[in-house]
């Protein structure tokens, strides 16, 4: 199976029987799919269960997907959808923090490099925490937009319709999330 | 402070800007110390997203594979007996067809001459001879066993 294939023939080759198209549509999109829901959600135990549950609804129903449809929007369509599902049975969304809960390590904690030196560690831990507390400090749908955009990398367009709101709307939440990550990290940044 | 560059400077920033309107930001940015902060700001917020490339873990990657493999093998077992299905159909359906629209037609020659008749007749004729051979035995014993007693009685008459 080459990988050079699009997306939408992946879905084509596994609806047509072959199980490793699905493997390397995972592969393909599982970093920015379980990196914007572990950034939703704040916890790797609900990023993973929910990562399934994307995955899975295209396993058990793969007609849910229309091949005339960009294969990303659909993806992270699914991934908001099982977020809101999540938050609507857990309680309030704003409930979760990156920074974590108690013991627990929220998104904040993964945002430093991968093996920093000493130095590195301690700064760019404290960047990522202030970075993280930043964003932390978003309203939601400005949390939304921003993540929606850097993970999934659809446009403000596609973004706007699959929010279901007018793209100006879009545009003006991400320009307040930038004034406001702005007021937080000014002095970091300087 | 609001410049009303921040909807176009979002646009610049992640290339959905046409020529004139990045053109237009650029020449913005070098005299608003406060839009080029929130460029700083999204890049280092992004930047750090980025550093860092989460990734599910591999139970959660084998749940999906194992799910998707039982799906596909499941999915060939339903079309292939509906692939058989829909043979033994077609089948039935061209024996029905051949027999229905053979050109013959329901006509009384086609006993005649089929030499169907003479068949049956072949057939009564069998049955009618294995009647006879069965009978056969059984009148030869009768006969035989007459010839036994007409012999006995004239032995006796002998002694």
């Amino acid at each position: 199976m080459s990988e050079e294939l699009t997306d939408p023939e992946l879905v084509s080759a596994f609806k047509a029987g072959d199980a490793e198209a699905l493997g390397l549509l995972m592969e393909r999109h599982k970093a920015a799919v379980f990196g914007y829901l572990l950034r939703l959600t704040g916890r790797r135990d609900a990023a993973e269960d929910l990562f399934q549950e994307v995955f899975l609804k295209l396993v058990k129903n793969p007609g849910a997907y229309n091949e005339r449809e960009k294969f990303k929007a659909w993806l992270f369509t699914v991934a908001r959808n099982a977020a809101m599902d999540l938050f609507r049975r857990e309680g309030s969304r704003s409930e979760i923090s990156l920074d974590g809960e108690g013991d627990k390590p929220g998104p904040a904690d993964f945002l430093a490099s991968a093996e920093p030196g000493p130095a590195e560690a301690f700064y760019g831990k404290a960047l990522g925490e202030r970075i993280g507390a930043a964003l932390d400090s978003l309203s939601e749908d400005q949390r939304e937009v921003f993540y929606l955009r850097h993970y999934s990398e659809l446009s403000f367009k596609e973004i706007a319709e699959m929010l279901k709101v007018p793209i100006g709307t879009v545009l003006a939440r991400m320009s307040r999330a930038a004034a406001q990550l702005r007021k937080k990290l000014t002095a970091d940044l300087q | 402070m609001n410049c009303g560059y921040g909807e176009k400077l979002i646009l610049t920033l992640y290339g959905e800007a046409g020529e004139s309107l990045k053109a237009e930001v650029e020449a913005h940015l070098a005299g608003c110390p406060v839009c080029r902060a929130e460029v700083a700001a999204l890049r280092a917020a992004g930047s750090n997203l980025s550093a860092r490339s989460e990734e599910p873990s591999p139970r959660a990657e084998a749940n999906i594979m194992r799910a998707a493999r039982a799906a596909v093998a499941g999915r060939r077992g339903f079309s292939f007996k509906w692939g058989e299905a829909l043979l033994s159909g077609a089948l039935a359906s061209a024996m029905a067809f051949m027999f229905a629209f053979s050109g013959r037609g329901a006509s009384t020659d086609l006993a005649w001459n089929s030499g169907l008749d003479e068949r049956l007749d072949s057939v009564e004729y069998s049955v009618y001879q294995a009647q006879s051979d069965f009978n056969a035995p059984s009148r030869d014993w009768e006969y035989g066993y007459s010839e036994l007693e007409d012999e006995s009685f004239n032995a006796g008459k002998n002694v």
